[in-house]
C-alpha cells in the first residue's frame, strides 16, 4: 500500500517536472513558431487588408491563382536550381576538407579557422563583397581574366553565380560538423585497413564515409531545408531593374514581395505554404531514404 | 580548487556584478526623470543617408531652443517602408518620421498619421499657403492635414563636360529638344561601348521617362485615378523615343546599368548624359569627379508641345497618431517647416525647400553646378503619379518596361501590357 503510494507520488513528480522543465522551450516554441505558423495558413485562405487590419475570408481563391501562376513556378524551379547546385558542393568540398583537415599536421587550426570564416560574417556583407566581385564593369573577376560576363544579371547563369555565394559561405559550417563527426571514428579502423592493405580512397569510402553517414544525413537535410528558403542573397544582389530577376527569384524573395513590398499578406502566406509542402515532401522521402545508406553504431 | 570550480565562481560573480550594476542605472534613471521632464529623445526615421549630416544640424539647432532631444535613424528606402509597416501593426512607429506620396494615402487612410490639421491652423510657424498646394495636397485626407511639407524635387538632365568636349559636342542648354538629345547622344556613344550617350534604367520613372510622357501630352493615370494612361496613344509615342536609345544601343544595356546604378556610370566617365533627381545633389557634389567634370541642364522638351515638364514630388513630415508625445513631436515637426529651418535645410544643401523663396539659397550652396536649372523645371510641374497602392501598380509597370529595355518586347506592347495590368490593379482599390 505505502510502497504503491510512494510510487504514485513519484510519478506525479516525474510528471510535474518534466512539464516545468520543457515549459520554456515549448512557450517559446508556441509563441514564436506554432502560432505564427497557424495564422499564416490562415491568412492564406484570405484578402488581407491594410496594416493586417480588414481580412476578408475568400477561400481557396489565392490557390488557384497560385497555381496558374507562371511567375510563383518559375520561382519554384529557380529554387530547386539554386538547391540542386548548392547542396551537393558545399556538402562534397566540406567532406573533402574535413577528411584533409583531420590530420596532424602544420597550421591546422590557422585552415580551419579561415575556412570557417564566412560564416562568422554577416550575409548582407558577404553578399555586398560578392556583388562588387561579380560586378561586370568594374568588379574583379572580369578585370582579372579579361571578360565582361554578366555574372549577376544574365538571366542563363544568374542563379548558378548566386549559388556560387551559397557555397562559399556555407562550406566552413558543414566542415565543423564533419570534423566533429571524423573524431568519433576509431582510429583502429583505420590500422586495420592499413594492415590489410587499403590506400586512402578505399578507407574513405569504406570507412569514413560509412561511419560518418549520420552526421552527412543532419548535414544534407539541414543544408537542404536552408537552401529552399535562401533569400537573404538574392535580395542583397538582385533588383528589379536586373533582367535576370525572374529567372532568379526564389519561394522566399517572391513570399518578400509579396507580403512586405506590395503588402498583399494573403498572396505571400499562399506561396510561403507552398514552400512548407515542398520542404516537408523533400524531408520525408529522406527520412525514409536515409534507411538504405545511413548507419548508426 | 580544479577548473570547473573556477569557471563557475567566476559565472556567478559575474552574474552577481550585473545585477549590482543594472540596480545602479536603474537608480540614476529614476532620479534624472524626477529632476527633468522629458526623458527619452523623440525618436525620427528617415530614409536617406546623404541629408543625414544635414538634418542632424536642423535637430541640434532645435534642441538648443527648446530643449527637447531628438534621434535620428537612417534606414534604406526598401527596409523603411518594410519597417515602417511593421511597426504599423504592430503599434510602434517612431514619433516622427518621412512620409512620401507612394504611401501616404494608405497610412491617412488608416489613421497611423496624427492629425494635424487643428495645430497647423493655430501655429505661427507653419502656414498653409507657403508651401506649394500639390505637396500639402498629398498629405491631405478628407480635408485633413496629416503632414507638413519638407521639401520639393524636381528632375533635370546631368551631362560629363570632358566627354562632351572630346566629340566636339556643344552643351545641352534650355532650348534643346529630346531629338536633340538623340543627336548628340549618338555621336557621344563610342563603338566600343567604353562610353555611351545617355542612360536610364526602367525603373527611372520619376526621374526618367514618367518626364517624357508628361512632355508629349501623355499621362500615367487618370485624374480619377481609375485608368491607366500607359495606353494612350500619346504615352506610346513619347516612350518611343526610349525605344530608340534602347534599340539603337545608345544606352548601356540593363545588365550593365543593374549592376553599377547611373550616377556611378555619370562618376565614372562610362555616361555622357542622364536625367536625375535634384535630391542627388549631396552625392554629386561630395563626388570629386562629379564635381569637377559634370554640370546640369533643364530637361529637353517636346518638339511638337513645345513642354518641359518635370515631374515634382516633396516629401512630408508626419507624426505617429499613437506617439506617447505629441506635443513635443509636434514642436519638431513645425520647426522643420519653419521657414528658418528650411532656409537652412536650401543653403546647407540637403535639398531643396518646400517654403516658398527658398530656392535661391539652395542654387547657391554649391557654385560648381548649375543649379538654376532645377529651378527653372518648376515652370511645369506634374505631380508624380499616386493612387492608394501606387507601389503595386508601379513595380507591374517596371517589370513590363524590363522586358522592352532587354528588348522581348517593343515598346509599344510593354505600354500595352504594362496598361493592362495596371488597369486590373486599380479596378482592386
Amino acid at each position: 500500500m505505502k510502497r504503491q503510494d510512494l510510487r504514485h507520488t513519484t510519478e506525479r513528480n516525474v510528471f510535474f517536472w518534466g512539464w516545468v522543465l520543457i515549459l520554456p522551450t515549448m512557450v517559446g516554441l508556441i509563441i514564436l513558431n506554432i502560432y505564427p505558423m497557424i495564422k499564416t495558413v490562415y491568412q492564406s485562405f484570405c484578402k488581407t487588408g491594410d496594416f493586417g487590419r480588414g481580412n476578408i475570408f475568400i477561400g481557396t481563391a489565392n490557390y488557384a491563382k497560385l497555381f496558374s501562376d507562371p511567375e510563383v513556378w518559375q520561382a519554384t524551379l529557380n529554387t530547386f536550381k539554386y538547391m540542386v547546385v548548392e547542396v551537393p558542393f558545399s556538402v562534397i568540398i566540406a567532406l573533402v576538407l574535413a577528411v584533409l583537415l583531420n590530420r596532424n599536421m602544420v597550421g591546422k587550426s590557422v585552415y580551419r579557422t579561415i575556412f570557417f570564416l564566412p560564416m562568422v560574417a554577416a550575409p548582407a556583407a558577404i553578399a555586398m563583397v560578392w556583388r562588387w566581385l561579380f560586378n561586370s564593369q568594374f568588379g574583379l573577376i572580369n578585370n582579372m581574366f579579361h571578360i565582361s560576363t554578366h555574372w549577376i544579371s544574365d538571366p542563363a547563369i544568374a542563379v548558378y553565380s548566386i549559388a556560387i555565394i551559397g557555397i562559399w559561405s556555407d562550406i566552413g559550417y558543414n566542415m565543423i560538423l564533419f570534423l566533429a563527426g571524423l573524431q568519433e571514428v576509431p582510429k583502429e579502423y583505420y590500422e586495420a585497413a592499413s594492415i590489410d592493405g587499403t590506400n586512402g580512397f578505399q578507407k574513405f569510402h569504406y570507412i569514413t564515409v560509412p561511419m560518418i553517414s549520420p552526421t552527412i544525413f543532419f548535414v544534407l537535410v539541414t543544408r537542404i531545408i536552408a537552401a529552399m528558403q535562401v533569400f537573404d542573397l538574392i535580395y542583397m544582389i538582385m533588383d528589379r531593374s536586373n533582367p535576370a530577376l525572374s529567372k532568379t527569384q526564389s519561394l522566399v524573395y517572391l513570399f518578400y514581395q509579396y507580403s512586405f513590398v506590395q503588402k498583399d499578406f494573403g498572396y505571400g502566406s499562399t506561396i510561403v505554404v507552398l514552400l512548407l509542402l515542398l520542404i516537408m515532401v523533400i524531408t520525408v522521402i529522406q527520412v525514409f531514404a536515409q534507411k538504405k545508406w545511413v548507419h548508426y553504431n | 580548487m580544479n577548473r570547473k570550480k573556477v569557471m563557475s565562481l567566476l559565472c556567478v560573480s559575474l552574474l552577481a556584478m550585473t545585477v549590482v550594476f543594472a540596480n545602479g542605472t536603474a537608480e540614476k534613471g529614476t532620479t534624472a526623470t524626477e529632476s527633468k521632464a522629458p526623458e527619452k529623445p523623440l525618436s525620427v526615421m528617415i530614409w536617406d543617408s546623404n541629408q543625414e549630416p544635414g538634418i542632424r544640424k536642423l535637430i541640434d539647432d532645435f534642441t538648443a531652443k527648446t530643449g527637447i532631444t531628438a534621434e535620428i535613424q537612417v534606414v534604406n528606402w526598401d527596409n523603411y517602408w518594410t519597417l515602417l509597416s511593421a511597426g504599423a501593426e504592430g503599434g510602434a512607429l517612431p514619433d516622427v518620421f518621412w512620409m512620401h506620396s507612394n504611401e501616404s494615402q494608405r497610412y491617412m487612410s488608416n489613421n497611423l498619421l496624427l492629425d494635424l490639421t487643428q495645430r497647423i491652423k493655430t501655429s505661427k510657424e507653419v502656414n498653409p499657403d507657403d508651401y506649394p498646394a500639390d505637396i500639402l495636397g498629398l498629405y491631405t485626407y478628407n480635408g485633413k492635414y496629416y503632414a507638413v511639407p519638407k521639401d520639393i524635387d524636381t528632375i533635370a538632365l546631368w551631362y560629363n563636360k570632358k566627354l562632351f568636349d572630346e566629340a566636339g559636342v556643344a552643351y545641352p542648354n534650355a532650348d534643346w529638344t529630346w531629338d536633340d538629345l538623340y543627336n548628340a547622344a549618338k555621336k557621344l556613344t563610342k563603338a566600343d561601348g567604353s562610353v555611351y550617350g545617355f542612360a536610364k534604367k526602367n525603373t527611372g520613372n520619376q526621374d526618367g521617362w514618367y518626364n517624357l510622357i508628361y512632355d508629349g501630352n501623355g499621362y500615367v493615370i487618370s485624374r480619377d485615378k481609375k485608368k491607366s494612361g500607359m495606353d494612350d496613344p500619346k504615352t506610346i509615342e513619347a516612350m518611343g523615343f526610349m525605344g530608340k536609345l534602347i534599340n539603337e544601343n545608345l544606352m548601356p544595356s540593363p545588365q550593365v546599368m543593374t549592376e553599377t546604378g547611373e550616377d556611378v556610370l555619370l562618376g565614372s566617365g562610362k555616361i555622357a548624359m542622364t536625367t536625375q533627381g535634384s535630391w542627388m545633389l549631396a552625392a554629386f557634389r561630395d563626388n570629386e569627379y562629379t564635381l569637377a567634370n559634370c554640370d546640369v541642364a533643364p530637361l529637353p522638351k517636346n518638339a511638337k508641345t513645345g513642354r518641359s515638364a518635370s515631374i515634382y514630388n516633396g516629401l512630408g513630415w508626419a507624426v505617429s497618431a499613437k506617439t506617447s508625445r505629441p506635443d513635443d513631436a509636434w514642436k519638431l515637426v513645425e520647426y522643420f517647416g519653419s521657414k528658418e529651418a528650411q532656409l537652412k535645410q536650401a543653403q546647407l544643401g540637403i535639398t531643396m525647400s518646400a517654403y516658398t523663396g527658398t530656392s535661391d539659397a539652395w542654387k547657391n550652396s554649391v557654385p560648381q553646378f548649375n543649379l538654376q536649372a532645377y529651378l527653372d523645371m518648376q515652370k511645369d510641374m506634374v505631380i508624380r503619379p499616386y493612387s492608394k497602392n501606387t507601389v503595386k501598380w508601379e513595380n507591374a509597370i517596371n517589370d513590363c518596361m524590363l522586358k522592352a529595355w532587354t528588348k522581348e518586347m517593343t515598346m509599344e506592347e510593354a505600354c500595352k501590357e504594362a496598361a493592362k495590368q495596371m488597369n486590373a490593379i486599380l479596378a482592386e482599390e
